[in-house]
């Protein structure tokens, strides 16, 4: 699938930090993007609509970001999934692994990161 | 407060300034205080807990807070609103956040922190470990100048005081 088609999830309860991620997908040419502001809300829009890729923060109110990818991979959803996170233990990293995350991008983070981060999932992803 | 655990969360805002924002910060001598500095416009503040107490907070005059979440969102910003509190409580929490990676190091957990709080004015009390003080920080950037407030106290630290002249 082109990077450019994809249509992107952005869970982060910061409003700037949702700012600087679409900024940084549009660049990427990515133009369908969907915001929400924490877990709770990613688990409703997925059972709502279809996405090609959820970027998740961790530390969120209501539901936190490892918690809606437990979720969301209980109820079937295969889409990949970049933590987009300041949590760099190593066990932070390990626990969403095995939660069902693909990938891991830990802030603060350049544009360039992120898209290289989404096209090293991406073609992980599919093979 | 140990005059070193400052320096993580030091690395932390060059970091922050050199990837997000593209800008470089130039860092001034660091002082000490046994009182929070209460003279700034903007404060965002977030609590450690874990095997260190304390709290770490970035302080910032309006002009600075707007040049910075300006930058950050690339629009031009005027006015202290909730997207701008939401900003600078982002940078207190991505300094904080690869800070405490770097203060950890290797001991997965040893430290957690609070969500981010954000103040305006000088009418506020932040409740801290009563025995240590705080270092702030002064940084000047072509966003405008802005402070890294920390104060902090790891489990097992003694006589912390007889390290606290070393940069006042």
């Amino acid at each position: 699938m082109e990077i450019k088609t994809m249509k992107v999830l952005i869970v982060d309860d910061s409003t700037v930090m949702r700012k600087v991620l679409v900024e940084a997908l549009v660049k990427l040419n990515i133009q369908d993007i969907r915001e929400v502001p924490n877990g709770m809300e990613a688990v409703v829009a997925l059972s709502r609509d279809e996405f090609d890729l959820i970027l998740m923060d961790w530390n969120m109110p209501r539901m936190t970001g490892v918690e809606a990818v437990r979720e969301i991979r209980s109820r079937g959803f295969s889409m990949p999934i970049i933590m987009v996170t300041t949590e760099a233990d190593k066990a932070k990293v390990l626990e969403a692994l095995k939660a069902g995350a693909n990938n891991y991008l830990i802030k603060p983070f350049t544009h360039e990161t992120i898209g290289a981060k989404i096209r090293e999932t991406v073609k992980t992803k599919t093979g | 407060m140990k005059v070193e655990y400052i320096n993580p969360f030091i690395e932390s805002v060059y970091e922050l300034f050199s990837t997000m924002l593209k800008v470089e910060v130039e860092k001034g001598e660091v002082g000490v205080y046994w009182e929070p500095p209460n003279n700034s416009d903007i404060v965002a503040l977030i609590g450690v807990s874990g095997t260190a107490r304390g709290t770490v907070a970035l302080s910032f005059p309006v002009s600075t807070a707007l040049a910075i979440v300006g930058k950050m969102v690339d629009e031009d910003v005027r006015i202290v609103d909730d997207m701008v509190k939401d900003g600078v409580a982002e940078l207190v929490n991505i300094v904080a956040g690869t800070a405490k990676g770097k203060l950890n190091d290797g001991n997965d957990n040893a430290i957690d922190l609070s969500l981010p709080t954000v103040v305006r004015g000088t009418n506020y009390k932040v409740d801290y470990p009563t025995r240590t003080a705080w270092l702030e920080v002064p940084f000047n950037s072509d966003l405008g100048s802005f402070s890294l407030r920390v104060t902090f106290e790891r489990m097992g630290d003694n006589g912390d005081q007889n390290d606290e002249s070393a940069d006042s």
